[in-house]
């Protein structure tokens, strides 16, 4: 029993960490290059679950955190996801109920339907941006019929890479908040300073830590074949929606005025929460 | 990254098992003071005797010396087999020994820490007063030096198990003038010694589980400081390192089978067909795995760097408040029927009372958030 990371995985937790910093800051999140897709697909991340790379879902659950911290392109979870499961090597977008998200360049998303991964083709050419200022939606009417993926594990997959970007938006929003409340003074004093302000960002740190921690117990057990593996990635999956979108908002109140307005980064990462609820969601049966 | 055991420790599990399968007790603890005392005794010999107490002990001390993955296991194992709390012997065990075991003379050692072990010595905690609760450096009983005598005047609250305790870990203020941190001692107390008044305090629950203890012109000779005299913050802190790491396991055992408890009786009574109950349920039970998770975290952690950081502040806060809020469901499973409690009753309400404590005492949730505030993001401090 071991739930920390090994030498060989901080190692390439900090590679991606140092590549993502350079090329993919979270306050450039609603005007991503056009050329960050093919930089992601040179590093790796979009085939790491490839079974012949040879690397475990822990690594994996990891690394999409620290993608998530970033707001990554979301289709990096459903491309990681087909890859491992059909072997497809495109892009593939994320399909939800009724949207289709990170279309650019291809016409084929992964979902879960009725709790089973599947996919689907759309045409892409309405694209247009929504909530989440760093991604691209098309709006469906209908949702075409899917091709169900014949394994179950691919929906827990995906379940499992979509907590690790809401784990990851949440530590981001959590961050965010006390690096301000350090530096931002009122009354002569950095507001982090006051125990109003310094219990909201505690609070953050706890809700983060929660959602990491069954992220990898979740990891783990998908790993080991545990017989309560859907529980455990349900789990987590609910715990990083919460953390995402209360430390997303509570971030905001910590920023005051500033908060609030279209310049500053705090509502990116609340906003991208709220995209991430829609994928791959958790029912109340899932955790009963 | 792994949640696997290896094939001996699954054997140490099986022997944990079959051990307290055969050993313990059908009846549940007492609630009166003097038959809970005696239960503990038997409890905490039987235990003694196997060859299970003590077991975050070296073994040069009679203790199992258990590495911490094997005190993980022994810990679920005895949640699960719904064991006995130690009751009594918690001062002692948990605190008081690894005090002294950390700080104490080789004589002090020899006499105190069998008699620990064998539950021949119970052993209350002095810390609190009525004036320094959370801000506990703000002690003020005091300890003049007389000769080779401490001669103690003051008052100490919340203290439990006083009224049975033989012996006190008592921290007070033996420097005069000194303040805070400073000037403060850890000493034995002999709770027999005169000058010393012990009055039972009842919580909201019915149960006097803590007293308050005066100190009237008590003489304690001064060989029984531990640690050197003005080293009392010292000493009294590495009592409370000592048990962080493992100490929530138990807690956590018990808090998912309450859980699985609480959803059974919700499906039985109908009452999950109540969006908002089944949700609240689905939510405790995805939070009570979690909390697992972040333990077991934390411990291959403290494995490694050798050391408990400030996140077990995390994990008391949140399975501190996870388990109010799992006693709050109980009690409204109950509807109505709540109304029905009385003291001595021994149900969901006795539970939800008790459970208060569990954010308050050891530091509450408030304090626990400062310390995450200010030790773990590196916050400015507050005071």
């Amino acid at each position: 029993m071991d739930l920390t990371p090994n030498d060989e995985q901080e190692a390439l937790r900090f590679a991606t960490i140092a590549w993502l910093e350079g090329n993919m800051p979270l306050a450039e999140a609603r005007n991503r290059a056009p050329t960050l897709w093919s930089g992601m697909k040179e590093m790796g991340w979009l085939e790491m679950t490839r079974p012949e790379m040879g690397l475990d879902h822990a690594t994996e659950a990891l690394i999409f955190a620290e993608l998530g911290r970033f707001l990554a392109p979301v289709a990096a979870l459903s491309t990681a996801v087909a890859a491992r499961w059909t072997g497809l090597l495109d892009k593939v977008a994320v399909a939800l109920r009724g949207h289709v998200l990170d279309t650019v360049g291809t016409t084929s998303a992964l979902g879960l339907f009725d709790g089973k991964a599947g996919l689907i083709e759309f045409a892409a050419e309405s694209a247009t941006h929504g909530l989440d200022l760093s991604t691209l939606q098309v709006r469906l009417d209908e949702m075409p019929s899917p091709s169900l993926i014949d394994e179950p594990l691919a929906a827990l997959h995906f379940r499992l890479l979509a907590a690790a970007y809401g784990v990851g938006c949440a530590e981001a929003a959590g961050d965010m908040a006390t690096e301000y409340a350090k530096v931002r003074e009122q009354f002569g004093k950095p507001i982090g300073s006051f125990q109003a302000i310094k219990h909201i960002c505690a609070d953050m740190a706890v809700r983060s830590q929660v959602a990491r921690s069954q992220l990898y117990y979740a990891a783990c057990a998908l790993d080991a074949g545990d017989a309560d593996t859907a529980f455990y990635v349900a789990a987590a999956k609910r715990l990083a929606d919460q953390a995402a979108l209360e430390n997303g908002r509570a971030n905001i109140q910590v920023h005051g005025g500033i908060g609030m307005t279209d310049e500053a980064q705090p509502h990116l990462p609340l906003k991208r929460a709220h995209l991430l609820q829609f994928v791959a969601p958790v029912e109340t049966a899932d955790l009963l | 990254m792994d949640i696997g055991f290896s094939a001996e420790e699954q054997r140490f599990r099986e022997e944990c098992r079959d051990w307290l399968h055969s050993n313990v007790p059908d009846e549940r603890r007492p609630l009166d003071a003097a038959d809970a005392l005696e239960f503990d005794k038997a409890w905490q010999r039987r235990l003694f005797d196997a060859g299970w107490a003590g077991i975050n002990w070296p073994a040069e001390y009679g203790g199992r010396g258990f590495s911490i993955v094997q005190q993980v296991i022994w810990l679920e194992e005895y949640a699960k087999a719904k064991a006995p709390w130690i009751g009594a012997n918690f001062v002692g065990v948990n605190h008081g020994g690894p005090t002294l075991i950390a700080n104490a003379t080789d004589e002090q050692k020899a006499f105190h820490l069998p008699r620990i072990l064998k539950a021949e010595a119970i052993w209350c905690q002095g810390f609190s007063e009525p004036g320094a609760g959370s801000d506990l450096a703000g002690i003020k009983t005091r300890g003049r030096v007389e000769g080779n005598e401490l001669v103690v005047n003051g008052s100490k609250i919340w203290t439990s198990f006083a009224h049975v305790a033989d012996y006190q870990e008592l921290v007070l203020r033996t420097e005069e003038g000194s303040e805070r941190h400073s000037g403060l001692s850890w000493v034995i107390c002999d709770m027999h010694a005169p000058g010393i008044t012990v009055r039972p305090i009842r919580k909201m629950s019915g149960m006097t589980e803590f007293c308050e203890v005066f100190y009237d012109d008590v003489r304690i000779p001064i060989e029984n400081v531990v640690g050197g005299l003005g080293n009392g913050w010292t000493v009294a802190m590495s009592t409370l390192s000592f048990e962080r790491g493992t100490g929530f396991i138990a807690d956590q055992v018990k808090q998912a089978q309450e859980v699985e408890d609480l959803i059974e009786t919700a499906t039985g009574n109908g009452m999950i067909g109540d969006n908002r109950i089944a949700e609240e349920l689905a939510q405790l039970r995805a939070e009570v795995a979690a909390a697992r998770a972040m333990t077991y975290r934390n411990i291959s952690e403290v494995e490694k760097r050798g050391q408990p950081g400030p996140e077990a502040s995390v994990i008391r806060v949140f399975t501190s408040e996870l388990g109010r809020r799992i006693e709050t469901m109980g009690v409204r499973l109950m509807g109505e029927e709540m109304l029905d409690f009385r003291y001595g009753d021994d149900d969901q309400v006795q539970d939800y009372l008790r459970g208060f404590a569990s954010t308050i005492a050891g530091g509450s949730s408030q304090i626990q958030r400062n310390i995450i505030g200010e030790r773990m993001l590196g916050l400015p401090r507050s005071r």
